[in-house]
């Protein structure tokens, strides 16, 4: 038994120290610094952190190297299944398109409410700039999920800084380095986020499940009976880790409702994204401009008489536009009179062109009968029954056409 | 391969291959999980280190295994150092084996494999959760361990192959 003990112990040490011809450090010496980095990681320890930063910036773009080939295939198999799926695509995105078409003017204007009403009740705003990111890194692991960016503290990229695939939340930076960040997804399950559910307006916490979906956690009992599948999951902005307002996914019951147990369907699909926005948000304080502290010195009876001032000067101002405009009437008045009389004119000159138009007209028919029936009506030798030319019997004999009346 | 000999670079390609491919791997983070297959992974450099490690092969310096476990935990984004001695257990582990052992059989190496990554993927996950509060998924553990365990034996053979290309 003692022997036994003894060839372990003496196969522990010669495997702890024995170093063969090629190997620089013993294994108990590297077993020892790898303890130290542990336990100074774990303290926060500023080297191991300047070590990280380091090495990450080595280690991401080598990754994104070295994944290169392996992207390749895949990107090429997932193309091919794009291809055979297009036209059912096509028409699903047809449709939706024409909805969100629909949608979005009705959203643009909520988002100017929204940004109206938030500087009314802020004392600050919060001006945001998103800036393009590429994904160099993106291994789907299975413990933890998270990606990392090509952009860094160079870029403004904080920790905390919120990432966006389109205007869908994707996640956030648990870790900056100067040209490259590590995102926290929403699906990990690390990550929560203080999430409101529409329309029953329920507050919650989304976590990740470590697998597509998240998971609805943390809401109040009793109330899990409003919950309704197609609700709408956004950030409530609670603990101003995450932005208010910004789309997450839709809620999903587990197959097991029993439990009470939903998940959320995130609008973004992780495992496809190629290029993530990051919102650098920058806060600007709100100048407030109190004009009550201007007139603080000027006692009341001063400035009371300056409002009585301003109101007459409003009123003058108001009496001289009166004026003006009463004048600008009598003028119009005065056209309009001259044009009536002008009219007026004009009619009396075409009423006597028309009564003398009515005289000759007369005349000229007299004129026609006398040529034809004057004889008869003449008094001559022949023609004893006869008038005297010019005289009134005459005339009407002639417009009788010769007959005369005894 | 006797030619092989005569090609100095080319040799030295060969001989440096398991540490190159190892670097590839943590970078890569080679273990096809894009196939979508729920809890699906296998960790391919630990089986990497534990045959050449086994096998005593000198061009697999422990330091060079070292750094690659800092990569990996960069890659991964785990608190640094926790790959490094992972991966130098397997090393440990190894070692001792091989100076127990008088007469190797690969059986035998295949479940002490499956003793030696279950006992490490235990601590890696105590050491999370417990220093560090990361919420893992103890299945994803579980599963990672079947699969690499299960894949040691395929990967072993085309080692051998590449052995035995070296030997001759």
């Amino acid at each position: 038994m003692a022997s036994s003990r003894d060839d372990f112990i003496i196969a522990i040490r010669s495997a702890f120290l024995k170093k063969s011809t090629q190997q620089k450090f013993s294994l108990l010496t590297l077993v020892s610094i790898s303890i130290i980095i542990i336990v100074l990681s774990n303290f926060n320890f500023k080297a191991v952190k300047y070590l990280k930063i380091g090495i990450s910036e080595i280690v991401y773009r080598s990754s994104f190297i070295v994944s290169i080939p392996e992207n390749f295939i895949k990107n090429s198999f997932e193309t091919i299944i794009d291809y055979t799926t297009f036209y059912e695509k096509y028409k699903n995105n047809e449709l939706e398109l024409e909805s969100l078409k629909s949608n979005y003017v009705s959203n643009e204007i909520t988002q100017y409410e929204n940004k109206e009403l938030k500087e009314l009740i802020n004392d600050y705003v919060s001006s945001s700039d998103k800036i393009l990111a590429k994904i160099i890194v993106d291994h789907d692991s299975p413990f933890l999920k998270s990606i990392i960016i090509n952009k860094g503290s160079k870029d403004e990229i904080k920790i905390g800084t919120n990432i966006y695939d389109q205007s869908y939340l994707v996640g956030r930076v648990i870790e900056v380095n100067y040209k490259t960040s590590r995102v926290l997804l929403l699906s990990d399950l690390n990550s929560n986020v203080p999430v409101t559910i529409a329309p029953q307006n329920i507050q919650a916490i989304v976590t990740g499940s470590g697998e597509k979906h998240g998971q609805i956690k943390y809401f109040q009992s009793g109330i899990s009976e409003e919950i309704k599948d197609e609700s709408i999951v956004y950030t409530s902005g609670t603990g101003a880790i995450f932005k208010s307002g910004v789309p997450i996914g839709k809620l999903q019951s587990f197959a097991d409702e029993s439990l009470n147990r939903y998940k959320v369907k995130f609008y973004s699909d992780f495992s496809q994204l190629k290029y993530v926005f990051a919102e650098i948000v920058t806060k600007t304080e709100i100048i407030q401009v109190d004009t009550n502290t201007d007139n603080n010195d000027i006692n009341p009876l001063d400035a009371k008489l300056k409002i009585l001032e301003d109101e007459l000067s409003i009123i003058e101002e108001s009496n001289k536009k009166f004026l003006a405009e009463n004048e600008n009437l009598k003028n119009q008045i005065n056209d309009l009179n001259y044009k009536v009389l002008n009219l007026n004119n004009e009619i009396s000159s075409q009423n006597q062109t028309i009564n003398q138009f009515n005289l000759d007209t007369a005349e000229l028919e007299f004129l026609r009968l006398n040529l034809n029936h004057g004889h008869k009506c003449r008094k001559s030798f022949l023609n004893n029954k006869g008038f005297e030319i010019g005289s009134a019997e005459y005339k009407n004999c002639v417009l009788n056409k010769g007959k005369i009346d005894d | 391969m006797t030619s092989l000999k005569h090609k100095g670079s080319l040799l030295k390609f060969y001989v440096w291959l398991p540490i190159l491919v190892l670097y590839i791997s943590v970078l890569n983070e080679f273990d096809l999980n894009y196939l979508n297959l729920k809890y699906f992974s296998f960790n391919f450099p630990f089986i990497l280190i534990f045959f050449f490690t086994l096998k005593d092969f000198k061009y697999f310096d422990y330091f060079l295994v070292f750094i690659a476990g800092l990569f990996n935990d960069t890659v991964i984004g785990l608190p640094l150092g926790i790959s490094s001695l992972s991966f130098l257990l397997i090393c440990i582990s190894t070692a001792y084996i091989r100076n127990i052992t008088i007469r190797p059989n690969p059986l035998k190496d295949w479940f002490y494999f499956l003793f030696v990554i279950s006992l490490i993927n235990s601590l890696n996950y105590s050491l999370l959760t417990l220093f560090f509060s990361y919420n893992l998924i103890l299945m994803s553990y579980l599963v990672n361990t079947f699969f690499t365990f299960l894949f040691y034996i395929i990967f072993v053979s085309l080692f051998k192959y590449y052995l035995k290309g070296l030997n001759d």
